[in-house]
């Protein structure tokens, strides 16, 4: 790629002025300079070239790469730097070379679209442009390069910089990379090259020499030749060959003084040339582009850098342009953008953000709440807590982990404890009771016996005794119930129902006491949660305690044991404790049997007696389980009534109503004469008809007998399972009704009417064929004419008529149901004409329209996001924003 | 060798028990998800099955990206309402419930009102009532729709309303006519009632405002609240619709089915359920002359017809003591009773309980139909039973949002408890059963300016705004052969009578509307093209008379 190109070396031959400006890299640069010649000595380079030249030569695969990252971020470059171990050196050269040689430096890094600045892409661009065929055209011109509008400072930049640089400092540098990667160093001064240093390289390197060589003679012959030609166009200066051109300088053209801008201009460009290309290849400058031509390149690539540019927001404004609502001023925007709000923090001097917040936070300061006197008192409080020593943190978690385990520990084995003790005290209580009750009998018998105890007062006393038990329980003939039940008091008034409560309550009690059963629950403290709380006598007392007990010992087998219970010293504790339950258990258990032994004999705690069918209920075993008792009762009773009565419903019995089927009868016939039917009135068939039966009823096959009728039979009530076959033993009213029924329907055949009009209107939806065919129209009629061309007449004018096919009806498949086919048109003002141009489908379109907006159809929240403006611009200032957002 | 045997062994069916106690699973699980994955995408299934608006469109099949992207946000939008709106059943504080038995012996249907009484708060205990009206029977009933007012009416023409909650009469009249039946309009302020001839319409203080002289011998009525149609039925089968806001009769159709006996609106879709003496009963919408659905439901007359909420179920009971379930969206019938003797009224609560009232009697059912089932069950047993105390009932109604129903008997009414009836989270936004006055002033309003038109009664409610899909040509053969002529010259010329010019008189009355539209742009053109030709004549005429002659020319 034959683009720019340069001899290696500065225009200028003497470098006095360059010393002047810049005297201290120089002197930096000697010393690194030395010690390069003395490397180069050694190790011979591969190569000497610029760095154009490289460029030219190998680079162009890796440039182009490069440029690719430099076209996302002029960043990248310097990220290279960092990133590329081995090449980092000559990436920094390049660098440098690029930015600080072409531009005014790296602050000139920004590209600006639309402004034709030095950018770096229309540089390498207009490299690329200036392809084979340009160079032939343009052989004798000049690079120009994109810094053509730069202003007057950067071109003394540029032009103290070219002067500055070495021809071949690159290559130095890059050798002294090859040769030692640790001369870190050196690099700066290796940036800046040096006479000396250039003329001990040139000694090494033969294609170099030609051109470093600086003869005087041949200099003074061009600067003849050349002030012969002085303010000539510099296409001569360059065509003068490129033998000669290396040296010549506008000093030595005689033209310092020059002015002229565009002699200037070239000349600048042909020190980079120079400069650039290998000292061997040609030293011809490269043609600059017309004008025309590269602000046709400048604009193509400025376009193309304002489309990446603008790309870039492309997907944000697809994203606005398709969202549901834009709320202004933007999110971006915000003071907090960005800021996760899902927590609250408190607001300290440093967070208040808004006035308002520092505002009231100042507030709370004046008032001694704000933040500092918070962190004050809490100061305060661990000064006093330092002074106490309390238990610090872990101790407490440690302390609350001991108390839990404790508890968990205890828990069951106390809560086991607890319960047995609970048992106990119930089971004492009685024990002593009875035992305290037994004692005074005997006391009394023995009293009685002995003939002390016979007394008027001895009675007296235990009427007053039964008396004192009555005072204060209420009766239903008091004033108090027959007034609260004249007020409805029951209804509303609690106290007054708890008193109706205890009353009926002590009504059974005493009952009960009068059929001779102790009462079960005299004690106050009996269980609400004893299930079996109605009394079953001593001895379902004695049973419930015994299952209770048994229910407490077995209740930790199958506990699982956790961790901390499998530990060792656990379980022998808990065995300890298990052990004294047991006994407990024991105790009790053996208390009770002693009791139940004591107490077998003397059972008989009678009451009042009574005569005459009193005895009748059977004597049940007292240690059934109740409820097994409950469920025998209760069986019993209605096996004796499926038995014995013929039918005990609890509901009234429904009066027989012969009405019913003789109305039914006058109502349909009534009906058939109102309807007028054209069909002949149907003679009244009296004797059931089966066929017809089978048609009218819908009948079910039967369900298999199940055990379970028996129960039902009785409990079902009024309505009767039509398909319960069995129910016809059981009530045969119900069957007899049944067949009354049908008797009174079958002269109705309804059935089969319906039918025959659905079979009507299938006939008169369906497709028809209409023959129109007149005869006589197209061929002649009348006697004389053969069949044969009558029947080829026949149909000819034939108008089908579209209809719904039997098959394709609604009703098709539905028994007793007509659905009618014809289109509603009044329900046609409704629907849509044509499908609404986006959609594909009707039923797209109706899918649409599926969720209507109102706030009766969804949630409120539904309903405003629905309804919600598509922009929202809310008060304060909307600024652009200020990047893409996705 | 015997490994190898036991490795054959597990090739059993799946689902099967494997002998080292196994399952085989058929369909496992292939795909890892989190817990809280199927959380939610059982969350969305179950908010699709409640509040979903039906099976989406294939969005992937769309070929246009806009579309697709549209369809694909709409989706999204709907799969959110609808988990929303579960999400929102956290506010349905109430909670309803029925009479359960605690034991397998223990019937609900034994439990009486006295015990009910005892077991529930004052207030409720409150809305249990009897009143006895005992000379002027059979009486009906009607509450209004927010469930705060009660309306009877004694055949002997006694009229009352009431808020039966304070016990507050309302108006009492006594019209001195045989009254068949008496329904609430759109709020409490306004009742119909069938009278001997006609039908009235009365205000909450009993001033009659309306005599529908139209409405001849009615027997039944209904009022559709959204449509503010008032339909009635009258003894010789003709349905008529009259919009109660504007007056106007919307539909006259004959059942021609002779007597009708029975009628009921199908809340969700506004369809009349009528019922015959054939035992068939027919849907109508005011729109077809036709019945759009006809079916046989018994083989006597339907005595009474009963419609669920939400317009799945229909319950028939008829002369042949029957009582038959129908799903009126299949139009099959789901199950049948048979009653003790035949049904004189039939009422479904809001929570799906049947109540029947027969002969003295009334019994409540529960569970005859449930919409999430997919095969209904065969109740064996009543939920709850009254009467039986010489009381004929008439009408049984249930009370809106209360577990109260309302009995019409020949002894007056009453109100008795059943626990589990109404709604117990209802939707103030519909109707509102503790509205203020002003409230109910400003619901009316709203009411009528969402009135739906009785042309937009069908049987599939949806069906307004889906596309029409008949052919064109089908649209054409069905057009109006009467629509006015689509050629203007051809239309004026018909009308060209009298001895005025037609195109005259028309714009006359054209100019007087002040409406350019196309017609009236023709006609002026054809006026004028008349004129010239006639100013042509006229010179022609002018021309052939000669320069003296022709002021005698004539204009034609």
């Amino acid at each position: 790629m034959p683009g720019r190109q340069a001899h290696g070396r500065s225009l200028l031959p003497a470098s006095g002025a360059k010393k002047e400006r810049k005297p201290s890299s120089r002197s930096r640069a000697n010393k690194a300079l030395d010690a390069f010649a003395l490397a180069e000595k050694e190790v011979p380079t591969r190569r000497a070239k610029g760095v154009r030249m490289r460029d030219l030569d190998e680079e162009p695969a890796e440039r182009t790469q490069k440029r690719q990252h430099d076209d996302d971020d002029e960043d990248d470059e310097d990220e290279e730097d960092v990133e590329e171990g081995p090449r980092k050196k000559k990436a920094r050269k390049d660098d440098e070379d690029e930015f600080d040689g072409f531009f005014g430096g790296p602050d000139e890094e920004d590209w600006h679209v639309g402004v034709g600045s030095g950018d770096e892409d229309s540089e390498i661009d207009s490299d690329e442009a200036f392809g084979e065929s340009d160079e032939e055209k343009f052989e004798g011109y000049g690079f120009r390069s994109g810094k053509l509008k730069k202003s007057k400072a950067d071109e003394e930049d540029d032009d103290e910089d070219l002067e500055s640089l070495g021809s071949d400092a690159i290559d130095l540098a890059t050798a002294l990379d090859q040769w030692s990667e640790g001369d870190d160093d050196m690099e700066e001064e290796d940036a800046s090259g040096s006479e000396e240093e250039e003329e001990e390289a040139s000694s090494d390197d033969s294609s170099d020499s030609d051109d470093d060589e600086e003869d005087p003679a041949k200099v003074k012959s061009l600067q003849k030749i050349i002030s012969g030609f002085a303010g000539d166009s510099d296409e001569e200066e360059e065509d003068s060959g490129p033998k000669q051109k290396a040296k010549v300088s506008l000093e030595d053209l005689g033209l310092a003084g020059v002015k002229d801008r565009h002699i200037k201009k070239s000349l600048k460009l042909m020190n980079k040339e120079e400069k650039a290309t290998k000292s061997g290849s040609s030293k011809k400058l490269a043609v600059p582009l017309a004008r025309r031509h590269q602000d046709k390149l400048d604009r193509a690539a400025a376009y193309e850098k304002t489309t990446e540019t603008l790309d870039r927001w492309i997907d944000t404004v697809k994203q606005n342009r398709r969202a549901d609502h834009l709320m202004f001023p933007l999110a971006q925007n915000a003071h907090d953008a960005g800021l996760d709000n899902g927590e609250l923090l408190p607001v300290t001097a440093k967070t208040a953000g808004t006035e308002l917040e520092k505002t009231i936070l100042a507030i709370m300061e004046e008032s001694g709440l704000g933040p500092s006197a918070k962190a004050r008192q809490i100061r305060e409080e661990n000064a006093a807590a330092e002074g106490q020593e309390g238990p610090t943190m872990a101790e407490q978690i440690e302390a609350a982990r001991l108390r839990r385990k404790e508890r968990e520990l205890h828990s069951r084995e106390a809560a086991r404890a607890k319960r047995i003790k609970k048992i106990k005290s119930k089971a004492y209580r009685r024990i002593h009771r009875k035992e305290a009750l037994r004692e005074e009998q005997a006391n009394h018998e023995a009293l009685a016996a002995a003939g002390e105890l016979d007394s008027d007062e001895e009675r007296e006393a235990q009427d007053r005794r039964r008396a004192l038990e009555r005072v204060g329980t209420r009766h239903r003939e008091s004033k108090w119930a027959k007034l609260g039940k004249k007020a409805g008091r029951a209804v509303w008034d609690d106290d007054f129902r708890a008193g109706l409560n205890e009353m009926a309550q002590r009504k059974d009690e005493l009952k009960r006491r009068i059929e001779g059963r102790t009462q079960s629950s005299g004690d106050e403290d009996e269980d609400m949660s004893d299930d079996s709380g109605d009394s079953d006598g001593d001895d379902g007392d004695r049973r419930r305690l015994l299952g209770q007990l048994d229910s407490a010992a077995a209740y930790d087998e199958d506990e699982p044991q956790s961790g901390l219970m499998a530990m060792k010293f656990m379980r022998r504790g808990e065995a300890l404790r298990k052990k004294e339950n047991d006994e407990l258990v024991d105790q009790i258990r053996r208390e009770l049997d002693s009791d139940a032994e004591s107490e077998e004999p003397e059972e008989s705690d009678l009451g009042r007696r009574q005569f005459g069918m009193g005895q009748a209920a059977p004597k049940v075993n007292p240690f059934l389980p109740k409820s097994a008792k409950g469920q025998d009762g209760r069986t019993s009773i209605s096996a004796v009534k499926s038995d014995g009565e013929p039918k005990t419903l609890p509901l009234p019995q429904r009066e027989p109503s012969p009405a019913a089927p003789g109305a039914a009868g006058a109502w349909s016939r009534a009906g058939q004469d109102g309807r007028k039917s054209k069909k002949a009135p149907k003679g009244r068939v009296d004797e059931l008809d089966l066929s017809n039966a089978a048609m009218l009823a819908t009948k079910k096959p039967s369900k298999p007998a199940n055990s379970k009728t028996a129960v039902n039979s009785s409990t079902d009530v009024d309505v009767q399972d039509e398909s319960d076959d069995e129910d016809a033993i059981h009530l045969p009213m119900a069957i007899r009704d049944q067949e009354l029924i049908k008797r009174a329907f079958a002269g109705e055949d309804v059935v089969g009417e319906f039918e025959k009009e659905k079979a009507e209107i299938e006939q008169e939806d369906d497709e028809k064929e209409i023959d129109n065919t007149l005869p006589g129209w197209g061929g002649w009629v009348g006697e004389g004419v053969s069949s044969r061309e009558l029947k080829r007449h026949k149909g000819r004018f034939v108008n089908k008529v579209d209809g719904v096919k039997q098959k394709d009806r609604k009703d098709f498949k539905l028994k007793g149901v007509i659905i009618s086919e014809k289109t509603i048109k009044k329900n046609n003002k409704y629907l849509a004409p044509q499908l609404p141009h986006p959609f594909e489908s009707h039923q797209q379109y109706e899918r649409s329209l599926r969720l209507p907006i109102g706030p009766e159809w969804g949630t409120k929240e539904t309903f405003q996001t629905a309804t919600k403006p598509r922009v929202i611009v809310k008060q304060g200032i909307i600024a652009p924003m200020s990047k893409p957002m996705v | 060798m015997e490994t190898t045997e036991k490795v054959d062994a597990p090739l059993s069916l799946p689902g099967l028990e494997q002998p080292n106690g196994a399952l085989t699973i058929r369909g496992p699980r292939a795909e890892f998800k989190s817990k809280a994955e199927i959380e939610k995408a059982r969350r969305l299934r179950q908010a699709q099955k409640a509040y979903g608006r039906g099976r989406g469109v294939d969005v992937k099949s769309v070929r246009d990206k806009k579309l697709r992207r549209n369809l694909t946000t709409i989706e999204n939008k709907y799969k959110a309402a609808a988990l929303k709106a579960k999400e929102a059943e956290i506010l349905l504080e109430n909670t309803g419930g029925f009479l359960e038995p605690e034991t397998e012996l223990e019937r609900t249907y034994k439990v009486r009102q006295d015990d009910i009484e005892e077991g529930v708060a004052i207030e409720t205990v409150q809305k249990r009532f009897e009143l006895k009206l005992e000379s002027l029977g059979p009486y009906t009933c009607d509450y209004s729709r927010t469930g705060r007012d009660l309306l009877l009416a004694g055949r002997k023409g006694h009229v009352a309303t009431m808020d039966w909650r304070e016990g507050k009469l309302g108006c009492e009249l006594q019209l001195g006519e045989t009254i068949r039946e008496a329904r609430w309009l759109h709020n409490n302020q306004y009742f119909a009632v069938a009278q001997k001839k006609y039908v009235y319409i009365y205000d909450a203080n009993g001033v009659e405002l309306h005599c529908l002289r139209k409405h001849v011998e009615v027997s039944h009525m209904e009022f559709l609240p959204y449509h503010f149609l008032l339909a009635t039925l009258g003894i010789n089968g003709q349905l008529k619709y009259q919009d109660t806001s504007t007056g106007q009769l919307v539909a006259e159709l004959p059942t021609k089915l002779g007597t009708p006996v029975s009628l009921t609106q199908n809340r969700y879709n506004a369809i009349l359920h009528v019922g015959h003496q054939n035992g068939t009963v027919s849907l109508w919408s005011p729109n077809s002359s036709e019945p759009l659905v006809k079916l046989l439901a018994h083989r006597g007359p339907v005595r009474s017809l009963a419609v669920d909420r939400e317009g799945r179920y229909m319950v028939s009971a008829g002369q042949d003591n029957k009582m038959a379930i129908w799903d009126i969206r299949m139009f099959k019938e789901v199950n049948s009773y048979f009653t003790r003797a035949p049904a004189s009224s039939v009422a479904i609560s809001d929570t799906g309980l049947t109540a029947v009232g027969w002969n003295t009697q009334t019994t409540i059912w529960k569970g005859l139909f449930d919409k999430e089932k997919p095969v209904q069950e065969k109740v064996e047993s009543p939920y709850m039973v009254w009467g039986g105390e010489g009381k004929r009932i008439e009408r049984v109604q249930w009370c809106p949002f209360e577990d109260v129903i309302g009995l019409g008997h020949t002894e007056g009414f009453s109100s008795i408890i059943v626990p589990g009836a109404g709604e117990a989270n209802y939707d103030v936004l519909e109707v509102n059963p503790l509205e203020t006055k002003k409230q109910r002033q400003e619901g009316e309003v709203k009411a009528l300016l969402n009135k739906l038109q009785p042309e937009m009664i069908a049987l599939d409610p949806n069906f307004v705004g889906k596309l029409d899909l008949r052919s064109d040509e089908q649209k054409r053969a069905e057009k109006d052969l009467d629509a006015p002529a689509a050629d203007i010259a051809e239309e004026i010329r018909n009308r060209a009578r009298g001895k005025n010019g037609v195109l005259k008189k028309y714009l006359r009355k054209a100019k007087k509307k002040n409406i350019i539209d196309e017609k009236r742009l023709k006609v002026e053109e054809m006026l004028k093209s008349q004129e010239e030709k006639r100013d042509e004549k006229l010179k022609q005429k002018q021309a052939e008379l000669g320069p003296t002659l022709s002021r005698f020319a004539r204009k034609a």
